[in-house]
This record gives C-alpha cells, structure tokens and sequence, in this order.
C-alpha cells in the first residue's frame, strides 16, 4: 500500500506492507541508517524516532502507522546556525558518547525530553532516557549531557 | 501483509477475517511478528476509532476508550492512582507511547501493570463482537496466560470504572522487578480502600505475576476489612498479612523471578501499600 | 617527562570520531549498502548435545528469494577456527552439536526476511545425547568427551613459594567457595560483517570486530585462499569489550563463503537473540580459595583452584586460564602461593574475551576472603588491603619486580582520604540496611602471557600539514583513535582537529593482533608515537634547512615549527610539508611497537609476565531496601593507577562504563540456563543496567608513570569491572552481615537471605 508521511520535513510516499517495520522504511528505503536496530523488540531504544514529536520503538512500528505522520530522526536535527544542534554539542563536549550506537536514539529521547521540560530534574531525566539502553558509558557523561544542553537550550 | 485503519467499531468488525489480527499499539504485536510466532495476512489497525479513545466522566463513572495511550493514563491526574502508577510502570517512555490499555488488557499477560489496578477498581470491559454487545467484570475476563474470554474477532471498546470505585477512595499500586528501570514486573500489587473515621470499611486487593490471571487476595481483604488504623499499624498484624498474602497466592518460579521470591515481595509488598494508604486515609482526616 | 607541558596530552579532547556518530552519519557494518547484498542467516541446532545425521535443505531452497542454503559441506576450507592452534570451533556443525546455537546451515536470499523465513524449513535430524551442563559432569570420570582430547580445556599452575609452610605459619586460615555466573556483553550493536567480492579477486570484508587480523586470517583459511587475498576493514563498531572477535570471525567466514559462491555481496547482521546465544560469554567460574594470615593482617600464604565453565570451544579459554592464575592472589605481596586454574568444555554457549578477562571472577573471590579475614581480625579493610599491598621493589604472585609504576597503595590512600568525609559504618533504620565494601585489584596491562605484543601503525603527514594515522588496533567506542590521533598531533605538534586516525584496514598496517588486555593505549600508542617521531624527524629537518640551523634548535608547536630561541621565528607546518615533500624528505612513516616480551617458566607462572600492571581500589556504599531486596549504591569511589592520564575525558568514561559492567556482573545479569538453553536471550530477561540503574562513580586518577607506555600511561579499559564488581559484594555483606559467595547477588537473593536470617 502507498504511505505518506513527512520525515524530517520532507514529504514522502513510499509503498509498504503492513510486515514491513518503519525502521525497515527509514534505513532501507530512505537510506537513513542513522536509526539503529539493537533488537527488533522494543528493549534497546536504538531505534527511537520522533513521531509527532514523541519518542517510540520505530522496531516495532508497522510502516502503515507511518500515515500521516511527522518523523523526525537523527538526521533530521540541526542547530539553530545549520550546525550541530545543541544536544548533539553537549554530547560531544561531556563525553558522553562512546561508541555512539545507543546516541541516535539517546539524543532524540533527549530531544523529545526538553521539548516538554526544558529544565528537567536528573530523575526526570533518567525517567525520560529508560527505554535507551548504552552499555558503554555508564550513563553518567548522558545525564551531564542532557543538562548541559537543557541549560544551552534554555539560554538560546 | 493488508492493513487497514478502519474509523468505525462496525467497519472494524466486518473487516475481520480468519488469518487477520488487530492491532492497537503493537508493542506485544510486534515482538510476536519479529519472532515469527505469528503470520496474519491482514492487520487491523483500531487506533483510527476515535470512539475508542480518550478518559471521559460521567456520573456513572470513568470510561477509557481501548485505544488510550499508556502514556496518556500514565500522566492522566484526576483518575485513581493506582492505575496511572500502573501505566507509569509500564516498559519505557517510548513504549508507553505506542502502547494501549486495551492492548496490555487484551494480551493478557500475568504481569501487565493495569490489570491489577483494573481488578481492584472493579472495571468492567465493554466488549463488541459480531453478536452484539456485552460487558464483563475483569475478574471474569483474563482466563490464564494470554487469554481471554474474548471471542475471535470480538473488540474491547472501552474500560469502564463505576463512580463507586472513585468516591471517596484511596489507591495504591507497587511493583518489583530484577532493575529499574524499563522493568517487567515480578510482582505487582494494587489496592483500593474506603477508610472512613480511621477504619477500613472496604478494600479491594489484586496481585499480579503471581497466578496464571491477576488475583484477588480475598483472605488479605476480609483480614483488613472493618480494621482501624490502629489495629492495622502493629507489626504483628504486618506479619500476618503478609503471610496470609504470601499463601495466596500461586506463584511459579520462572526466569524473571523464583516463586519463594514472588511470596515473600508478596506480602512485603501489600504491607508497604497498606502502611501508605492507612496513614494517607487518616492523614485526609485530619 | 612529567615536568614536560603537553599540548594536548593530558587535557579532555572530545572524541575524534564524535561528529559522525552524534549525527548518524557513521556506517557501522549492519549500515552498509552494496548493490545486489544479499543476507545470511544461520540455522541454529537448537539441540544442546547430539549427532548431527543429516541438514535437509529442499524445502528451504524452495523459498522465494532463497539463492543457497550452505552445509558444512559446501564450505571451502577446514571448517575450522580458533584463538589458539590447535583450532577446535567448527564454522557449521560437521558431526556433533555441542551447544544450542551451534550453526548446521547458512541460508542466503535477496531479502533478510527470506533468509529467516526460509531458515525454519530446515531440517536437521540431530540424534540427541545427553548434554554435559556443569563443570562436575564434565570432569566425571566415564563423562562424554566433548572433544577428541577430552573435556579439559587448559590447566595451568602458579607456584610460589612454599604454600603448605606458610599455611603452616599462619595465625588464621580461611577457605571457602566462590562461584560467578557468565555474563553477556550486551553491546548494543549486534555482530555484523558484510562480505564483498571486490572484483581483481580478493574480497573485501566489512566488519563490526575487535581484531580485523583474526578475521582476515580465519576467513583466508577457510576459503582456501592466501591472506593476501582477503583484506578486512573495520567499520564503525558499536561497543565489543572481547564479544566481537570468535563470532565476527564466524560469521565473516559465512558471509565470504557465500560471497565467493555466488559472486555478489552477503551481509550477516545478527538479531539480538543470536548475539546473546551464538557468541561468547563471560566465564562462569567456580573458585574454591583459602588464605592464610597472620594476626596483624599479613597475608602469608594463598592458595586456589580455579575451574572455568568454557561452554562447548576453547575460544580465548586458555589465556583467560592463565590471567586468571596470575591474578588470583590480588594486589598484595604474598610470599607463598599456588594457584591451579582449570577450563572445561561443557554443551553450552562457548566462554571468551569480556572485559576484564578472568580478573573479576578471581578479584571478587580474593576480595571476597580477605574481607571475611579483615572481619574476623577486626582489622579494617583499607588498613588489611594497605598492609599487604604491593610496593615497588616486592615481587607479585609471578615473582616478577617492578621497581617503579606500582600504585596500588597510593589508590587505598586515595579512597581512605575521599571515604573519610562520610559515613561507612554498616548500620540499619525501619527501612533500609547500610554497608559499604572496599576492594583492591591488579589488572596486567597488555599480552603478557598470551604472547608476541607487537602493533603497528603509520602516520602520514600530507602538504597541507594534516595527518592520517593508522594504527593495527581497533575503535570500539573506547576511544583508540582518539588517543592515537592525540599522540600524533602532540608529538608533531599541530592541532589535534588536523589528524584524522582512520579505522584499521588489514591492507595498510603490520598484523597486530587484538584489541585486547587494555593494550591500545599502551602498545598502540607507542607505535602511533614511533611512527610520528620519524615524520617529525623529517620536519625538524626540513625547518633546519630553512631557519639555516640545526634541527635541534627547532620545536614542533601549535601547527608552526618554532626557534627555541625565538617564539616569533616560525614556519607553519604546512609549509614546512610542503618543502619537505619537494626536497624528498619521507611524510609517512610504518613504525612497529613491540613491548618487552615475558619470560617466565611455564610450569610455574614465575618470571616476568605483564610489562605493567593498573592496580586500583574501590569503594561502594550501598542502601538496601528491606521488604524487596532493592539495592541504591549511594557512593562508589574508583581510584586506579593509570600511568598517565591521556584524556581525562575518555579516561573517566572507560572508568564509569567498566564500574557498570561490573555491578551489572555482581548485582544483575545473569545467564538463565534450562537444559542447555538460554532462557533469556533479550534484553528485557538478561537485565543490562538501564539508566535508572547507574551508579554515581567519582573517579580518582593516579599516575605512577609506566616506563613501557606512551607518556607513561598504562590502559583502564578493563580494570574498573573488577574493582566495582569486588566492592559492591562486599557492601552487601556489610550491609546484611551475610556473605553472599556467588554472584550475581540479585534482589531477589538478598530479600530471600535476610528473611532467612
Ligand atoms: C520492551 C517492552 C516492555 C514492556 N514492558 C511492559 C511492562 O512493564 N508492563 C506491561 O504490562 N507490559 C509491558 N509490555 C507489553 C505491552 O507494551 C503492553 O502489554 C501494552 O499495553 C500492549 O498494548 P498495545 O496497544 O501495544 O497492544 P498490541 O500489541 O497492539 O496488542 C496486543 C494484543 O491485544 C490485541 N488487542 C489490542 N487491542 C485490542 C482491542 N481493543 N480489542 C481486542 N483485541 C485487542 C491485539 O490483537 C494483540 O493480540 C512491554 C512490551 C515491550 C515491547
Ligand atoms: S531496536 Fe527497537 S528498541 Fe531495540
Ligand atoms: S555509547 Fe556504546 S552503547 Fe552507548
């Protein structure tokens, strides 16, 4: 069947069955490879993406439920210059990527975190970065991230 | 596989066929599909019913349409606490926003978070197949591990809460599980209590991920039932319940947690709720 | 060299390779595109023990989509692999199943869907035995033998001394048991490689692993073609601490088989399920320990067996035999000790490489023991671990002196002055119990006994002054290229955002084994340093030429070549490559670092072993929730000898990321077998920590400078799993007064000890 929604601002009509994942859509057909897979079953937060501007397992999504909606994916943020947008600088300048597999996911959950809390307590945060596993950090270079750039964000 | 996204209960149930499934949020869906436990030929998709959505009131009570975000309950303030606690302690922020209450209902798992708080709330779940309409208390509904008394093609609507359930109430709702978060309950617990003047008057008490189907802990109610406060808060009492809870229940040890476990957070559990909840209703009163 | 001002050593550098990941734009292997890739998918036993009679494939071939089906016999080489010769891991299961997810069959097809679709048909007619589940079963006498040669793996001794005489002194003799359980690296990136056929007859390798020379080597063998023909690159790699090495190898032969057959891409990428089950695991290990001290907390004599499960292949068994040997006796100074570390081979998923490597089984055992000694003496625990503790000039467990670079007791310092503000004493109120544990460790820091330690690498500087360095080892979220990248720019003095240090490529650098034994900073980092001092030699002679002086009157900085004499006399460097370019001065160079190699006896273990050794020690306080169980680590303080602090920021990273790992080993993850199968395969059973389960690591840095490492630096990538592991089951006997002699140490344990009690 044909689906149309917009991703990353872009409107875009694709022809899917029900089988085939979101994730399957945005890596395969859209060539954005920047949604990891970690587990296919909604455990890892690999995948996430905005859509509608909330965070969800785009693993476990069927492309049909696309319709319609707004995506945003990791490739889709930018700064207000064009550059980096500002959680992506925090990111780097706290150190809180490693080996940046678990980060797509972690950044955009942290987007969706400040786009309704702007200056969230630390277990606000860690209650808004749960479904994104990294087993690379130790988590606390992510949490020094978010606030950094909720701070960075709020003084825009 | 055919998708398709009806507007309508009936345009739903005329679209059902024999290798077809439904799907609301499709978080348990999904891990079936991925494994390859199931392969329907047509999906259904409900969340384009706007009748089967949204927390609306009325003197009879609350009704929540199937299709309700978790996340919505989860955040939801004017509807008793141990549901939206239940909801909140569903999965992980991006799960809760995929996931249904008629899904975690319909799945039908021994741990989901809201069944035991649906349980004690004495819900009852509006149900539409091709012969009509019916309603059913949740005790009736849940009929082991993922199942129901749903019949093929049969669709939940909407949960509905009587107005008895919510006036002057209190609720409660805890969970365990092996971390912290993104967690699968080992235990959970709901309780719904009257106290009224320091006493118990009413109470209801479910445990979930104990039995094959979210219990009743008629024995634990009928001990605190017409108790005070006073009675309730000695440690020997405490003991009691929690033991009284602990044989209640008929727990199996499994890979998320032993059975002797599963007891023992049983009545620990209850206890901690209970301490809450008598001291919350007497505090109201003060 | 500690007096030197550094650049950029020293200070935080944000990630070289940052910008690509926190915009998606880095292709690890599952990214990558090829036009006409096909996928693979294995077909798993699912039969724990058992002879394989027959692989029928008719029906899986007829699936749309399906291209091949490949058996045993239909691959071109020996069909086996291996870390150490003689190799006895099968690529797909020729006669006998030895564990559950042993590959019988590889299905390729146009889509993964069909792969997997086609897969269930299938059929293997396997002939079911009964499966050796334990160690004990293993070692009975009229036991099966897995293998040909029986089921003992590797055994090795360390002696020391004479044990029986110490024992002989000592005023207190402890002994008890240890267990551990195996753990699952759970990166978050599963395995992945995709194989290209590069038409001028090699083939290409694209691979999400630890060691690109492993595979190039396996992979060559068992297509039957010289190494020269198969080139491996490494792609971006989401996280391996030791998983990504037997299993990228495994399926890097599969996807080139295929590749080869039937001329056109394949990639392999695996689902969560098949990483946990089909790739190895931590060593689940028995210990049975006894210690022998005097009065005054002098450990004089130790002794232990221990007895590692190693699943169904010898995979890295024997070298995780041997560091655990080596490291069993701990941080301290014992004069008399015999160690006996045992493998076996057992019908479950095969053990191997994990951070760490058999050190945080035997740390939690010797610090288990010595704490129970501590208690009973009533000694306390940073006093015991000081008292004992290594200084420079002792011999350790092997006998081998290191007269300088030993920090150990400057760590216990460091944790008795940070843990002097609060309160440690073990203590209860209504609802929680309180405790906090100590521990010390010792981690060798490259090969050792495991062999040869040489890396390669290259560094190019081009006209414009910017550089490429290329070192043998591999990125894989630590940091490797980072450091790299700062040793060149340091050395030759420009900035760091002009050295790019790329991905290892087997075609372009010396054969430098594996990523392991946090040996890339060290041995890497020396290569990367050897091979820019050439390149800087080139300058500085270059800017002699052209200042018209000697080439040691002229420093290398901030991107100029500099007078010393004179701060404003400068030449930028990219003038100066551009001169040195045309008056033919060498701009590349290959440069080859090899650390001091062991000499010990090996009946024994007593000689020189580890060219340095990161010692640290921990301290955890924890909060136990009474009615659940509920485990809140309140403080954890990780102090370790790092040599030298590089980057301050990768450094804590690895520190915090590593502590993790270790609480998730002592408190959460386990591998839940039932007759043979893992019954947890995903991550929502095998409970990683998630982010509302960290733990609020400090790091405290301490820098004994290692003579053998670059700048003085030692590695910290896999000390810190035992250092927190150690501690925080110390803590929980602290906290409950119950000693808890397995891990891990759940909720679920503790709630059912303390109703117990
Ligand atoms: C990673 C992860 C973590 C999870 N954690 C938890 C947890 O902590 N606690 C918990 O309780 N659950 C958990 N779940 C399970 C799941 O998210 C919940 O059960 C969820 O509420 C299911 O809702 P859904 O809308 O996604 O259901 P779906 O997957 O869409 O449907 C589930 C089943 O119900 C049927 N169905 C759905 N709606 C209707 C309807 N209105 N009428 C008739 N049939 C219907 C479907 O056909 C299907 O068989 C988790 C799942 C995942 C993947
Ligand atoms: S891949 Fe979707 S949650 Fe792991
Ligand atoms: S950085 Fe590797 S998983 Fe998070």
């Amino acid at each position: 069947m044909k689906i149309s929604f917009s991703c990353n601002g872009e409107t875009r009509d694709i022809e899917a069955g029900a089988e085939i994942r979101a994730l399957d859509i945005l890596r395969e057909d859209l060539g954005l490879t920047g949604t990891k897979e970690g587990c296919g079953k909604g455990e890892c937060g690999a995948c996430t993406i905005l859509l509608d501007g909330k965070p969800v397992c785009s693993c476990l999504l069927p492309a049909p439920k696309l319709e319609g909606c707004e995506v945003v994916t990791v490739e889709g943020l930018k700064g207000p210059d064009g550059g980096l947008h500002p959680i992506q600088q925090a990111f780097l300048d706290t150190g809180a990527v490693q080996c940046g597999f678990c980060t797509p996911g972690m950044i955009l959950s942290t987007k969706a975190l400040l786009d309704t809390n702007p200056a969230p307590t630390v277990k606000e945060i860690e209650t808004g970065l749960s479904g994104n596993i990294c087993r690379c950090t130790g988590y606390g270079k992510i949490i020094e991230a978010v606030q950094l750039s909720a701070q960075r964000m709020r003084n825009e | 596989m055919d998708y398709c996204k009806p507007r309508t209960v009936d345009e739903a149930l005329s679209s059902f066929g024999d290798d077809s499934v439904y799907i609301a949020g499709g978080t348990d869906l999904g891990v079936l599909l991925a494994e390859m436990l199931i392969s329907p030929v047509g999906m259904i998709d409900l969340c384009a019913i706007d009748d089967m959505k949204g927390i609306s009131r009325s003197d009879e009570g609350l009704t929540i349409g199937a299709c309700t975000l978790i996340s919505d309950i989860a955040a939801a303030d004017d509807i008793p606490d141990c549901l939206s606690l239940g909801a909140a302690a569903i999965g992980s922020p991006q799960i809760r926003n995929m996931a249904t209450i008629g899904g975690n209902i319909c799945n039908a798992s021994p741990c989901g978070d809201t069944l035991t708080p649906l349980m004690v709330l004495d819900a009852e779940f509006e149900l539409k197949g091709a012969g009509g309409r019916r309603a059913l208390a949740a005790g009736d509904f849940f009929r082991g591990p993922k199942k129901t008394a749903l019949e093929p093609g049969e669709i939940l609507t909407a949960v509905r809460i009587p107005a008895a359930s919510l006036e002057g109430s209190i609720t409660g709702f805890r969970m365990t599980g092996k971390r912290n978060g993104q967690v699968i309950s080992q235990v959970n617990m709901a309780v719904w209590a009257v106290i009224i003047d320091g006493k118990i008057e009413n109470i209801r008490i479910s445990a979930g991920s104990v039995a094959p189907v979210p219990l009743r802990l008629i024995r634990c109610e009928k001990m605190l039932q017409g108790k005070t406060a006073a009675e309730i808060m000695k440690d020997a009492f405490m003991k009691n319940l929690a033991a009284a809870a602990e044989v209640e229940i008929t727990p199996i040890s499994d890979v998320r947690a032993g059975e002797d476990y599963r007891r023992s957070v049983s009545g620990a559990l209850l206890v901690d709720i209970v301490t809450d909840l008598v001291s919350e209703g007497v505090k109201d009163e003060d | 060299m500690s007096e030197k001002e550094f650049a950029i050593i020293g200070k935080p550098q944000q990630k070289v390779d940052g910008i690509e990941l926190v915009t998606g734009k880095a292709r690890f292997s599952g990214d990558l595109r090829f036009t006409g890739m096909l996928h693979g998918y294995a077909v798993r036993a699912g039969v724990p023990a058992g002879k394989l009679k027959s692989v029928d494939t008719t029906e899986a071939l007829k699936v749309e989509g399906v291209l091949d089906v490949i058996t045993a016999s239909g691959l071109m080489g020996p069909n086996l692999m291996g870390i150490l010769p003689p190799f006895d891991q099968q690529i797909l299961a020729v006669d006998q199943i030895r564990y559950a997810g042993e590959s019988v069959a590889f299905v390729v097809a146009e889509t993964n869907a069909a792969a997997k679709r086609a897969s269930r048909l299938v059929v293997a007619d396997i002939e079911r035995w009964e499966p050796i589940l334990t160690t004990d079963a293993a070692l009975a006498d009229d036991a099966r033998k897995i293998h040909e040669n029986g089921n003992i793996t590797f055994t090795k001794k360390l002696i020391k001394g004479d044990v029986e005489s110490g024992f002989a002194d000592a005023d207190l003799i402890i002994e008890n048991d240890y267990e551990t359980s195996f753990q699952e690296h759970a990166y978050i990136e599963p395995e992945a490689v995709c194989a290209v056929p590069s038409g001028d007859n090699r083939i290409t390798i694209y691979a999400s692993c630890q060691s690109p020379y492993h595979l190039r080597g396996h992979i060559a063998a068992n297509l039957g073609l010289p190494h020269s023909k198969v080139k491996v690159v490494q792609a971006y790699t989401g996280g391996s601490f030791g998983g990504k090495d037997d299993v990228a190898a495994e399926i890097g032969i599969l996807a080139a088989t295929a590749a080869v057959k039937l001329e056109r891409p394949v990639m392999v990428a695996h689902d969560r399920d098949e990483s946990i089950i089909g790739s190895n695991l931590r060593h689940a290990m028995k210990m049975h320990y006894k210690t022998g001290l005097k009065k005054d907390g002098t450990i004089v004599a130790r002794k232990a067996e221990l007895l590692l499960d190693g699943g169904a292949y010898a995979s890295e068994s024997p070298f995780v035999v041997m560091k655990a040997l080596i490291h069993a006796a701990g941080p301290y100074c014992i004069p008399n000790v015999m160690i006996e570390s045992t493998a076996v081979y057992t019908n479950k998923t095969y053990s191997g490489a994990f951070r760490g490597f058999g050190v945080p089984q035997v740390t939690f055992a010797s610090e288990s023991q010595l704490q129970e000694a501590a208690d009973s003496l009533g000694i306390s625990a940073l006093d015991i671990r000081m008292k004992n503790a290594l200084k420079p000039g002792d011999a350790n467990a092997t006998n081998q002196v290191f007269n300088e670079s030993v920090g150990i007791r400057q760590t216990i310092e460091a944790v008795a002055e940070r843990t002097a503000g609060f309160d440690t004493s073990a203590s209860e109120d209504a609802d929680y119990l309180y405790g906090t544990g100590y521990a010390s460790l010792i981690q060798g820091i490259s090969n050792g006994a495991e062999g040869i330690d040489v890396v390669g690498a290259s560094v190019q500087m081009s006209q414009d002054g910017s550089v490429v360095v290329g070192a043998g080892l591999t990125e894989l979220g630590q940091g490797a290229r980072t450091v790299f990248a700062q040793i060149a720019a340091e050395v030759l003095g420009v900035p760091l955002n002009t050295v790019t240090a790329r991905l290892v490529d087997t075609d372009s650098v010396h054969d430098s084994g594996a990523t392991v034994a946090s040996r890339a900073t060290t041995t890497g980092g020396m290569a990367v340093m050897k091979a820019a001092e050439e390149v800087k030699d080139s300058l500085l002679s270059m800017a002699a030429l052209m200042f018209k002086t000697e080439a040691e009157n002229i420093v290398l900085k901030e991107g100029f070549a500099v007078l010393v004499f004179d701060d404003s006399a400068r030449i930028p460097i990219p003038d100066v490559a551009t001169a040195a370019y045309w008056t033919g001065f060498p701009l590349m160079n290959l440069a080859f670092s090899r650390a001091p190699d062991a000499d010990y006896d090996h009946d024994t273990h007593q000689g020189t072993i580890y060219n340095a050794y990161n010692y640290g020690t921990h301290a955890m306080r924890i909060k136990i929730e009474k009615s659940t169980g509920r485990v809140e680590v309140l403080n954890h303080i990780a102090s370790h000898d790092v040599g030298k602090v590089l980057n301050p920021l990768g450094l804590t990273g690895q520190v915090e990321g590593g502590s993790l790992i270790g609480f998730g080993l002592a408190h959460m993850e386990k591998v839940e077998y039932r007759d043979g199968f893992i019954q947890n395969a995903n991550l929502a059973d095998y409970a990683v920590p998630t982010v509302m389960d960290r733990i609020p690591t400090e790091v405290i840095s301490v820098e004994e400078a290692n003579p053998n490492g670059p700048y003085g630096a030692k590695g910290i990538g896999e000390p810190p799993v035992a250092g927190a592991a150690a501690a925080f089951a110390n803590a929980v006997a602290a906290a409950t007064g119950i000693r808890f002699r397995k891990i891990p140490v759940t909720r679920e344990d503790i709630l059912t000890a303390i109703r117990g009690k």
